[in-house]
């Protein structure tokens, strides 16, 4: 009896510690492991120390220091575009669902939450087909000659539009239900005390479902910190590799037609890894204080 | 993504050693052909395990292969009997030791030799006087022209020589009407590289890769000058889609674009040569398709021997495969009067079209080929300026040799380490 209760614990964690080991943990460890060697992923790694991170952050006439600044600065221009768009428009419309008037809710809730269920592949055809200059909706109904994927700020634009459009589901749905657990005597109290919507939505609505909002930020956040398919499948990081995110030089160095630069693309890796480390910490603390006061 | 492309490699380590029973009776072939390239093969391997032969052949189509094929190579488990690699990867592979000669194969069926293939796919895979891969078929480059739009203009005559020029077409500069266009930019990368062969130049001195020559800045600036003058579908347009709506007169784009096309209504096209500079001199950027075997100890000699029956079945009957639009390598192939039903006969129809199909085997050639295709489309269209780009991609492959290839040391260890494998296996 005794042996078994002192097993029984392992048995519910078990698969997952192994999956995490297996999945997570060791290969994040080789990963940054393979980051201080000159690696082909064939051969044997070579231990070059810190080698691979010297050239990545000092020498300014690698190309491998410029690949990696242009990735992060681009890396970090869509988490500045994209984040802030991906809480305030999802918030915004599960705040206008509930309104007392608005018909079919659970069926404008499933049409806003379908796009983020849609391969990003088969959805970036679509949306370049959109956007195309000659054949797409787009430039015929607003009579623009713009083309899209080859001029700054465009390039951006639509890179964005499909994220928000495939992104917005899911913390939508996160926020309704924060919203629908907020208790309704509140309203009725900021309602007698003489508060309209605009100051029932901010000193009610708001700061009920903080944890919700800290929640998708961080999450939003570090996703964005990742994006690799739209900039790849709308823009194929152009103009001028104006919207090459990090993410498309680690691919390219490791899985690219030539010989695999896998020690160098995981330095890279290692460092994009600190970034997103640093700024959830920073998000987690906020979120940590806000909860305690 | 760290964890994920770790999470990925764990993960196809796990399935394929779980997956690799390694049947006996079962030749593994893997070939990175997805859509309908896969579809041709599939039918073919079919055929020939039709034929009931001693060891059948399994197809698989992997469509990120070569990351696989390193993840395999590196377990040593899992590793393919036979797969299908590209012209520019041999000399590489064959550098780090990742391919085994067909020697032995050429052996057991005679038939498998070089007078039977179209030479440059034939060549494509030796490698200092070794024969490391059987040629399945040549694709790339061709230019496919609008017969109405080329009416339209009158300069159907272009075409009398088999080579569009670079005066032609820039003949026609602002006698166009709007929308039209002469030529699209689709793999222009690769029409770079097909005037770079035209004017003589190459991507490698003593070994080393370069970029800045005095040629390859002639190539760029002859076809930035066919953008300039504004007979090229301006930069980011989906040049392919135009064409084949039928207003731009020449398309740029591969061998197999010929079944694509085709299935365009009221597209009347035909095929030639990418365009050069003068009538005499023109080549088609190319690449092939080859069969090769990775290294691989436990390989049987049954095994090899049914590989070899099976290229043998290849060469007799790869017809099938003209139908993806690719040069077939075997020469009774296109000497059949079958295969000249098929569009891409053309590039096998003579001596000279047969020597314009150049396929680049510079071990370093694939660095270059994406330093190119990177700045192509900025550099031609005058969003960069010449002599930046051209230190930028310079410095790109540099870099990238410098330190993707593996240097003698590194070879060294490696060959110690499969010495004491071999002595404990012992």
């Amino acid at each position: 009896m005794k042996e078994q209760s002192k097993f029984a614990p392992l048995f519910f964690v078990g698969p997952h510690i192994i999956l995490f080991l297996v999945f997570i943990l060791i290969p994040s460890i080789y990963g940054i492991y393979a980051s201080f060697t000159k690696w082909n992923l064939v051969g044997n790694p070579e231990w070059v120390g810190l080698d691979n991170y010297k050239t990545i952050l000092t020498n300014s006439d690698s190309t491998f220091y410029s690949q990696f600044f242009n990735g992060m600065q681009n890396t970090f221009i869509f988490v500045g575009l994209s984040v802030p768009l991906m809480i305030v428009i999802p918030l915004l419309i599960a705040v206008a669902m509930e309104h007392k008037e608005v018909k079919f809710t659970s069926l404008f809730q499933t049409l806003i939450y379908i796009p983020g269920l849609v391969s990003i592949s088969a959805a970036a055809l679509i949306w370049s087909l959109i956007f195309n200059a000659q054949l797409g909706v787009v430039n015929n109904l607003f009579g623009s000659e713009v083309v899209w994927s080859t001029t700054q700020p465009y390039a951006w634009l639509i890179i964005i539009i499909i994220t928000i459009w495939a992104g917005i589901g899911g913390n939508m749905i996160i926020y309704r239900a924060g919203i629908n657990g907020v208790s309704k005597d509140l309203y009725e109290a900021a309602e007698i005390d003489g508060a309209g919507p605009i100051r029932k939505f901010f000193n009610v609505t708001l700061p009920a479902i903080k944890f919700p909002l800290i929640y998708t930020m961080v999450m939003t956040t570090a996703g964005a910190f990742n994006v690799f398919a739209q900039p790849l499948m709308m823009t194929e990081g152009g103009p001028r590799q104006s919207t090459t995110v990090l993410m498309m030089y680690i691919r390219d160095l490791a899985f690219s037609h030539g010989e695999s630069i896998a020690g160098m693309a995981s330095a890279m890796a290692v460092l994009l890894g600190i970034v997103i480390l640093i700024i959830s910490a920073i998000q987690y603390y906020i979120m940590n204080r806000n909860a305690t006061t | 993504m760290r964890k994920r492309l770790m999470f990925m490699l764990v993960l196809l380590t796990v399935l394929l050693a779980a997956c690799s029973g390694d049947d006996e009776n079962k030749i593994q072939f893997w070939t990175p052909l997805t859509g309908d390239d896969g579809a041709y093969m599939d039918k073919l391997v079919e055929e020939y395990n039709a034929t009931e032969p001693e060891i059948e052949v399994n197809h698989v189509i992997t469509s990120d292969m070569y990351t696989k094929m390193y993840t395999v190579l590196n377990s040593g488990n899992g590793i393919p009997d036979l797969s299908i690699i590209h012209a520019d990867r041999i000399a590489s592979f064959v550098e780090q030791g990742l391919l085994e000669p067909m020697t032995d194969i050429m052996e057991a069926q005679p038939n498998l030799n070089a007078d039977n293939y179209i030479p440059q796919a034939w060549t494509a895979g030796e490698v200092d006087g070794t024969q490391y891969t059987i040629p399945l078929d040549i694709h790339g480059s061709a230019m496919y022209y609008n017969e109405d739009l080329m009416k339209k203009y009158g300069v159907e005559h272009w075409l009398d020589d088999d080579v569009v020029t670079f005066d032609e077409m820039l003949s026609l500069q602002g006698q166009l009407e709007e929308g039209d266009y002469v030529l699209n930019d689709a793999l222009i990368g690769w029409v770079v590289l097909a005037q770079l062969q035209n004017l003589g130049g190459d991507i490698q001195e003593d070994g080393k890769p370069v970029i800045d020559t005095p040629e390859m800045r002639e190539a760029f600036q002859a076809i930035k000058d066919l953008s300039d003058a504004g007979i090229m579908t301006p930069y980011g347009e989906d040049g392919y889609l135009m064409f084949q709506s039928g207003n731009v007169m020449f398309s740029t784009d591969g061998t197999w674009s010929s079944t694509g096309h085709a299935q365009v209504e009221d597209l009347n096209f035909g095929v030639t040569n990418i365009y050069s500079f003068e009538p005499s001199i023109f080549h088609n950027r190319s690449s092939a398709h080859l069969f090769a075997m990775l290294t691989k100890e436990e390989r049987t000699d049954e095994k090899e021997a049914g590989i070899a029956d099976f290229l043998e079945f290849i060469r007799e009957n790869s017809i099938e495969w003209a139908e993806a639009g690719q040069i077939v390598a075997s020469v009774d192939v296109i000497e059949s009067p079958e295969y000249e039903n098929y569009m891409q006969s053309f590039f096998t129809s003579n001596q000279a079209e047969e020597e314009s199909l150049y396929i680049y085997t510079y071990e370093h050639y694939p660095y270059v080929a994406e330093a190119i295709d990177t700045y192509v489309g900025d550099l031609i269209h005058g969003e960069i300026d010449m002599d930046e780009g051209f230190a930028d991609m310079q410095r790109f492959v540099e870099d990238k040799v410098d330190e993707g290839a593996l240097d003698m040391e590194n070879t060294e260890l490696l060959d110690e380490d499969e010495l004491e494998e071999e002595l404990s296996d012992e």
